[in-house]
């Protein structure tokens, strides 16, 4: 699963998959601002196949948010 | 495209935008809504056509404003939302009284009103028509939602300018539902409507505008006769069992099929045969079978004998003057469509299917193929021209050399300065011209018109006509004057295939550089860019006598004194000059 988003982070960034760790955040990405996180969220849901609700799009706001939302749905 | 996913096509068009040359077609997107997640999907559509697109948005809710300032860019596409117009426009509008509901059309009308004058010379403008589908498709009445996007929608269709073509994006609802066209979820948020499925859908249905623009139009649909014109094969059933119209079950379908390429003719596509059949077989057919609706002259070109389809389909490449990637090929057998594709990959190749009640709506899905954005008047007489074209072959063959031929035609041209109402042929032809096109630039209708208004430049377009017809405005050379130097530029210069190989080009030039002198001009530049398709002209400017002053391998620059030109008179052709509007 980890690589899987970071795969879709890189993707949606631009940027190197070796670049992305728990710590990263729009504070650490220069793409990552609102609107390239609705990218985000698509290819994540794209991904995972599964939707995401308004309260965990506004969460996920670094990688290790993501990864536990995931985790935390069981996929 | 459609069963990519986001981050594939991210992936896709970011290594696409790497390695893409040529030149850069800007798009701007203005939008009273969030449509970001479009620009990069529509950037991967142009370019995986080979077009090196660079997709931006204008400022949110800007459209007005932002009107003028992306007026120059190559393409400006308008997403103006009905529900954003104010917000909560959905649901304010059933309460408004009528007083009101007036006062907001009045006012939304004069924003459309700036914006089409704002746009008035921007080269073309893809502008999305009013919907109120995503939010009343449940109601049985319609309510004053409804109203105000009909009143705003036929308002627009009475002022959009020429460069504007109106798009009904209820048609992609229709395509792939509301509910998967539209996200809530983001709307309330931060105003972003449109799902990925949506953007998708969009960028492949409007695609056909840009490529037409690009000059990426398909030209031809050529059949093959069997299975594919009717049902049955003619050399085994004979002409009584072949079935061809409603009378028969499985004919129904070959009719509307037959009807669907008359309407396509009509609209200038080419519609030919290659098949393997006895030539004269097939001529009883379209000449004399009752139930046929296309008929013998319906048909450009003809390729019906034994010889392998590759082979035919390059001949009618040859014979026509057009790329083998403006011919879209149609046959029944898996064997035959298999082989084209392989050996010929850049003809677009369908196959007929196998459930038969599907092969209207094949053909009908790939319409958008020969789109054309300006519609004009030799459309509609080009499978008459090219008859003319094969006539005046037939002709050719009669004569031992061709200056005699060329001499029995009583070729005239007849050559038109500025004149504004040519401006759709003559964009046309820019887009549409790739072999005799010496620097291949493509403009718009708007580009044409503000050369001719600008008093610096000469927008010449010539008809050929002879004893066979009239090949209506065929030629096109935008010249760039310097009355202070004395010296001029020419910017383009292109001639339709269909007039090819009569020396139109050189008695032109006679004309041209007459024409300069009298305007006082002693110096004349040229240039030929390379591409794929106009090698046949590499040496043009030279055989005229032009020095070629700079080389690469993309391009040549020449100069000319024109005292210097080699005049090689033609005296079988008569020029005319038709008078500026």
């Amino acid at each position: 699963m980890e690589k899987r988003i970071k795969n879709v982070m890189a993707s949606v960034f631009n940027v190197e998959v070796s670049e992305i760790n728990d710590d990263t955040s729009p504070d650490s990405l220069e793409h990552w601002d609102s609107l390239r996180h609705m990218h985000l969220i698509t290819g994540l849901e794209e991904e995972f196949e599964t939707t995401f609700t308004e309260d965990e799009i506004v969460e996920m706001l670094n990688y290790k948010l993501i990864y536990d939302t995931l985790k935390n749905k069981n996929l | 495209m459609m069963d990519l996913k986001y981050t594939e096509i991210l992936r896709l068009n970011n290594d696409l935008g790497n390695s893409l040359r040529g030149d850069r077609y800007c798009v701007t997107v203005l939008s009273n809504i969030i449509t970001n997640q479009f620009n990069e999907i529509f950037e991967y559509v142009l370019r995986s056509e080979g077009i090196n697109a660079a997709v931006t948005s204008g400022d949110y809710d800007n459209i007005v404003q932002d009107a003028i300032k992306y007026n120059k860019s190559d393409l400006v596409i308008i997403f103006w939302e009905l529900a954003n117009l104010i917000d909560g426009l959905q649901y304010k509008a059933n309460l408004m009284d009528s007083e009101s509901t007036e006062a907001l059309i009045s006012k939304v009308c004069s924003e459309i009103d700036f914006t089409i004058s704002n746009l008035e010379n921007a080269s073309l403008v893809v502008f999305n028509k009013f919907s109120s589908i995503v939010f009343n498709h449940t109601n049985l009445r319609s309510n004053n939602f409804d109203v105000i996007c009909n009143k705003l929608n036929n308002y627009l269709e009475q002022r959009k300018g020429n460069n504007f073509v109106l798009i009904d994006i209820e048609k992609i609802f229709a395509k792939i539902s509301v509910t998967r066209s539209v996200d809530f979820r983001y709307y309330y948020s931060s105003k972003a409507l449109y799902t990925i499925e949506f953007y998708k859908s969009y960028s492949q249905f409007i695609a056909p505008i840009i490529k037409s623009v690009k000059g990426k139009a398909k030209k031809a649909l050529i059949f093959d006769c069997d299975n594919t014109l009717w049902k049955g094969i003619l050399g085994e059933d004979g002409a009584e069992k072949i079935e061809i119209s409603g009378k028969t079950k499985s004919g129904v379908v070959f009719e509307e099929v037959q009807n669907i390429a008359l309407e396509l003719s009509r609209k200038g596509v080419l519609i030919g045969l290659c098949s393997k059949n006895n030539p004269q077989d097939v001529d009883i057919i379209l000449n004399e079978h009752p139930d046929m609706s296309i008929r013998n002259n319906n048909i450009g070109i003809k390729k019906v004998n034994w010889e392998d389809k590759a082979t035919n389909l390059k001949a009618i490449s040859t014979e026509l003057n057009i790329g083998l990637d403006s011919l879209v090929f149609i046959d029944d057998s898996e064997f035959e469509t298999g082989y084209i594709k392989d050996i010929l990959p850049q003809v677009t190749v369908l196959k007929v299917p196998t459930n038969l009640y599907e092969y209207p709506q094949l053909i009908r899905s790939n319409h958008s193929l020969f789109f054309n954005v300006s519609q004009t008047r030799e459309d509609d007489i080009k499978t008459e021209m090219y008859l003319q074209q094969a006539k005046r072959a037939e002709g050719k063959n009669a004569f031992n050399d061709i200056e005699s031929y060329l001499s029995s035609l009583s070729l005239e041209v007849t050559v038109y300065q500025n004149v504004s109402d040519l401006i759709p042929r003559i964009s046309q032809l820019t887009q549409k011209t790739n072999q005799f096109n010496l620097t291949t630039f493509r403009y718009t209708e708007a580009d044409i018109n503000s050369f001719i208004t600008d008093g610096n430049t000469l927008v010449l377009a010539f008809d050929v006509k002879d004893k066979y017809g009239d090949s209506g405005i065929t030629g096109v050379c935008i010249v760039n004057m310097e009355y202070e130097n004395a010296s001029a530029d020419i910017d383009s210069m292109l001639m339709s295939c269909r007039v090819i190989g009569r020396n139109i080009e050189i008695a032109f030039f006679n004309f041209l550089i007459n024409h300069l002198l009298n305007l006082g001009i002693n110096e004349l530049r040229a240039k030929y860019i390379k591409t794929f398709k106009n090698e046949q002209v590499n040496l043009f400017y030279d055989s005229l006598g032009f020095q070629c002053v700079n080389e690469s391998n993309d391009f040549k620059d020449y100069v000319l004194q024109l005292n210097n030109y080699k005049r090689k008179e033609i005296d079988y052709i008569k020029i005319n000059y038709g008078k500026e509007n």
